[in-house]
């Protein structure tokens, strides 16, 4: 028995050096780096820890000049270290932290549902105060100020870019089928009938994620409906199965059939670039598609990127709504804080950065749209100009569905909406289920 | 006479078709990985209007020249450790945990082979917070130190079950005249059964070896900066938020996979020791 | 007959003792990594929780009872259940009959074996964005292939009825080269001479493979079909990168359905119980393969 016991001991030790050993090693090498994220999160730490996205060129310049500026430049004592993640990992990323009651100090969000949800649990300060006694109120644009706000306390600091969903065509097609802008949905009809008789595809569609195909239907929507049958299916007193909806359908399904859109769209892939492989093969004329495609394609070739011009989606033909509506985001990414004091007022000055002069500058020149006031007498890229245009007469603007509904409801949305392109659900099979999922996240929410 | 013939015949036949046969097999299992490198030395426009599917214009470098300038180097050195130590570790926690599941009868044994197999049933993402958050508690969080604990603990159970399997298959005699030679457990263990289950310890390392060289999620949950990433986060610096910039991703990957084809060069001959060594006796 | 018997206990607990300091290391690891992850996802799934906040709401087995009766947890299970039996009926005997053939030509195969390794060795990444090419209704090579012979454009990937079968061609392309080695391993078991023995008994390559190779190679083929079956129950990389289940819920496996609720949803509390449930799932019907199969040689 006492040989067991010995033997057991040596065995326990053994296991706990090999352990120390790699614990000793890993602090060893990542000292400076380990302590810095340690303290992410809280503490007295002069590091303060910035979650976010930019992980590619052009955007990881972005963020490395802001962060730069502010490191050089701040009165504040302390520093802020970029930790980039790639977009799909970030989201899983940021769940798995605040689980265990991690924080970084500053992180990016989308705003929308999934911003409300860090907020409720806890992982965001109001900065109303900060914000209104900033530059910022004077800088930013009104809109993009309201999509960081919840419950009437501002939250995060809206940045990055304006991402607005419309239709961008290639004028050379345009021209040699004598093809006008349509300023209606019949006659963006027309237009697509043209070209199908002609063997082009009219919408270059990948609608693998989902979310490609659901700004066909959020676009059709609100020209049907307006903003209100949206609002209101939100709040609990409208429905996701009015008429609007189920007419955005319809009309979808009515062009799947009469051949608007790439065979199999369902299954290509947007990140792979599917649907601007088919612009960039002229196979297809058009695309539904965010304001971010404007500096994608000129990083891709700034040669064709000038071929291609830009409207918003057409009026519909009889329904009495305002066609200035525009789907999209004011911003695209919003920068949330999760310290206090001295800590948090660091932080703040960091996210000012990114609208300074010279950043804004910059970021214009990467084919991005800041979300600034007077951005418009900035710009020189034809494209981006007519979309600020837009942007400026738009009565309101309509965060993304599957940004601004909570996740749990965005979800089925997206999923219905594949089906309806799939022509494996109808329209009314979709809102059913849309409503119901609403109705379901609201009286979780009620108990 | 004819029979034999005839026999000869049909062998004959069947050997030009099963050549067939693995010909196809081969074009099928390599065409994915030409096109990968074909379009690792496109460029990105190139590669979006001509087609995935099209030879390159010329053969262009400067994405691998963008990739080997970036981080690539850093990462690839942690990958490397992080293999080398998990693989160290692993095989010789699991040979340990086989040795007696295979050759001992005791008790518990069925037992705690049900649970080791009940243990391979376990999703890797319900194991990313608990693990996030004691790496955390612990101190190692972002640096590779922290990626050792899982992979070891996650290839386990599979290494375990393949091992153990192996272990049954060597004859008992072998321990018998052992045991008469006066060795005991632990000396039979290290002389005669390490030895003999190369085959299988092979097998493993190439599997959990490739598993780890690619393995994603804990690499991303336990580290935050640069300098400790592994190569499978590689690709990040050309993914961006509604794009990537394939070729270059492409290229990322094939100078990844290059060192596991190197690796498994090696490592194959290892399989077919045991029969060479046979054949030599005979 | 007293010294017998106390020979026989020593004999015992020196056997005990052995096994004892063999399984400890493994026994520290898996109770850190393994088994304390089981039981806190099977705590979680008690609670109503978004996965971030600090507070969680005790609801008892409310979750359970809605996982019982979830229609979408069920069809995930049935997608898993096809993934499972197809992945066992292609891969392993396409592995066998590779390793066969590896096996008979001998040294000569090493290009072969190389290169039919490459698939296992791809990065998920990789291959998803190759075959959604080469799957794309225009211009990809399915399609191409069968606009040659006269056929229309195929949409294997988008189409609800044929998504699955698909990403299980692809899954199975990537994995049979394990089980290629894995039957290359269990070959080198037997010995060479066992070979020439057939082989001077006149016995053709045909009936050595029938009559000798195989019922000696059974026990690895049992093992390498649990793994299979384990494998496609937890399988999650390609369904994920490829279709993230759809179109609609056609390629949902219960793996990414649970990943879709403890990330991406703001349900962990519920993501946990589909974790759970889907552990007691695999592991009844893998220990319950494991007796069917090995049920003979025990009893």
């Amino acid at each position: 028995m006492k040989k067991r016991t010995k033997k057991l001991i040596a065995l326990f030790m053994a296991t706990m050096m090999v352990g120390s050993l790699a614990g000793c090693g890993g602090s060893g090498d990542s000292s400076s780096d380990s302590a810095a994220a340690e303290e992410s999160g809280s503490g007295d730490s002069k590091e303060i820890v910035f979650w976010n996205i930019g992980t590619e060129e052009v955007d990881k310049a972005i963020y490395d000049k802001a962060i730069e500026n502010f490191n050089s430049n701040t009165e504040s004592g302390y520093t802020v270290s970029s930790v980039p993640v790639q977009n799909d990992n970030y989201k899983e990323k940021l769940v798995i932290a605040m689980s265990s009651g991690e924080c970084p100090d500053m992180y990016i969000s989308w705003s929308g549902g999934p911003m409300n949800e860090y907020i409720d649990s806890g992982y965001a300060q109001p900065i109303t105060e900060l914000f209104n006694n900033s530059e910022l109120p004077d800088r930013l644009m009104d809109a993009a100020i309201e999509q960081a706000k919840y419950k009437d306390e501002i939250y995060a600091v809206p940045y990055m870019n304006i991402s607005i969903s419309g239709i961008y065509y290639n004028t050379e097609i345009f021209e040699k089928y004598n093809l006008e802008v349509p300023t209606t949905i019949s006659e963006l009809e027309a237009v697509c009938d043209t070209l199908v008789e002609n063997g082009i595809t009219p919408f270059a569609l990948a609608n693998g994620p989902k979310w490609t195909g659901s700004m066909y239907f959020m676009n059709l929507a609100a020209r049907y409906g307006g903003l209100e049958p949206f609002q209101e299916a939100v709040a609990g007193t409208g429905s996701f199965e009015d008429e609007c909806f189920i007419k955005a359908g319809e009309t979808i399904q009515n062009w799947v059939e009469k051949g608007y859109f790439p065979e199999g769209c369902n299954s290509l892939s947007e990140d792979d670039g599917q649907a601007r492989q088919m612009l960039y093969q002229e196979t297809a004329a058009m695309s539904l598609a965010g304001s971010w495609y404007t500096s994608m394609m000129q990083q891709d070739s700034k040669e064709f990127a000038a071929k291609m011009g830009w409207f918003a989606f057409p009026a519909a033909d009889d329904a009495n709504t305002d066609a200035s509506i525009l789907i999209g985001t004011v911003g695209d990414n919003f920068i949330s804080f999760n310290c206090e004091g001295e800590k948090l007022e660091a932080a703040f000055e960091c996210a000012t950065k990114f609208s300074e002069d010279d950043q804004i500058d910059f970021m214009i020149e990467s084919g991005k749209i800041p979300p600034i006031k007077g951005v418009d007498e900035k710009l020189s890229d034809e494209t981006s100009k007519t979309i600020m245009q837009a942007v400026n007469n738009a009565s309101a603007v309509q965060l993304w569905y599957d940004q601004y509904l909570p996740p749990a409801v965005a979800s089925v949305h997206l999923d219905t909406c594949q089906e309806i392109f799939g022509l494996t659900m109808t329209p009314e099979e979709a809102a059913k289920q849309f409503q119901q999922a609403m109705e379901e996240y609201n009286a979780d929410k009620a108990e | 006479m004819d029979t034999y013939k005839k026999n000869q015949m049909k062998s004959r036949i069947s050997w030009i078709f099963a050549t067939i046969l693995a010909l196809a097999w081969t074009l099928v299992a390599i065409l994915p990985f030409i096109f990968m490198v074909l379009n690792s030395f496109k460029e990105k426009f190139e590669m979006m209007t001509k087609g995935v599917f099209n030879l390159p214009d010329k053969f262009y470098l400067d994405n691998y020249k963008a990739v080997l300038e970036g981080n690539f180097i850093t990462f690839f050195l942690n990958s490397v450790i992080v293999l080398l130590v998990t693989l160290v570790l692993l095989l010789f926690i699991s040979a340990c945990a086989s040795y007696p599941l295979a050759r001992f009868k005791f008790k518990l044994n069925g037992p705690i082979y049900a649970l080791i197999v009940a243990c391979m049933a376990i999703p890797v993402h319900i194991t990313l917070i608990p693990v996030f958050k004691m790496t955390k508690a612990w101190g190692l969080y972002d640096s590779i130190w922290a990626l050792l604990g899982p992979y070891v603990a996650m290839a386990i159970p599979i290494s375990v079950f393949i091992l153990t399997s192996f272990m049954k298959e060597i004859p008992m005699e072998i321990e018998e005249s052992a045991a008469i030679d006066g060795c005991n457990r632990y000396q039979m263990f290290f002389k005669m059964i390490l030895p003999l289950s190369k085959p299988g310890l092979s097998t493993l390392a190439i599997y959990n070896g490739v598993n780890i060289w690619n393995e994603f999620s804990f690499a991303y949950t336990l580290t935050q900066s640069a300098q400790n990433r592994t190569l499978p986060l590689a690709v990040w610096e050309f993914q961006g938020q509604y794009s990537m910039n394939t070729p270059m991703i492409m290229a990322t990957l094939t100078l990844t996979v290059l060192p596991m084809i190197i690796l498994f060069i090696f490592a194959q001959d290892k399989l077919v020791k045991g029969m060479t060594a046979g054949a030599v006796k005979g | 007959m007293k010294e017998k018997n106390s020979l026989l206990l020593k004999r015992q607990r020196e056997v005990r003792n052995a096994a004892f300091i063999f399984l400890l290391p493994i026994a520290i690891l898996m109770t850190i990594y393994v088994f304390y992850p089981i039981v806190d996802t099977f705590i979680t799934s008690l609670y109503k929780w978004n996965g971030i906040s600090a507070d969680k709401t005790f609801i008892g087995l409310k979750n359970w009872q809605k996982l019982m009766t979830d229609t979408n947890f069920w069809s995930a299970f049935k997608n898993n259940i096809i993934v499972m039996i197809l992945s066992i009926c292609i891969q392993i005997p396409i592995g066998l009959a590779l390793a066969t053939y590896i096996d008979f030509v001998g040294k000569k195969a090493t290009v072969f074996k190389v290169l039919w390794f490459i698939p296992m060795l791809m990065s998920s990444v990789a291959i998803g964005f190759l075959f959604s090419y080469a799957l794309a209704t225009s211009g990809g090579i399915i399609s191409t292939i069968s606009n040659f012979f006269g056929g229309g454009n195929i949409d294997l990937l988008g189409n609800p009825k044929t998504a699955l079968y698909t990403v299980i061609g692809v899954i199975a392309w990537q994995f049979t080269p394990f089980y290629m080695v894995y039957t290359m391993a269990a070959f080198t078991n037997i010995s060479t001479d066992v070979f020439e023995a057939a082989r001077i008994d006149g016995a053709t390559r045909s009936q050595y493979f029938w009559k000798i190779a195989f019922p000696l190679l059974k026990p690895s083929l049992k093992s390498a079909a649990i793994l299979s079956m384990v494998g496609s129950l937890k399988y999650f990389d390609l369904i994920f990168v490829m279709t993230g289940g759809g179109p609609g819920t056609s390629t949902e496996l219960m793996a990414t359905y649970m990943y879709k609720y403890s990330f991406s949803k703001f349900n962990m509390g519920y993501g946990s119980t589909v974790a759970a449930g889907m552990f007691i799932l695999i592991s009844i019907v893998s220990l319950v393969t494991m007796r069917l199969l090995n049920g003979k040689e025990e009893a």
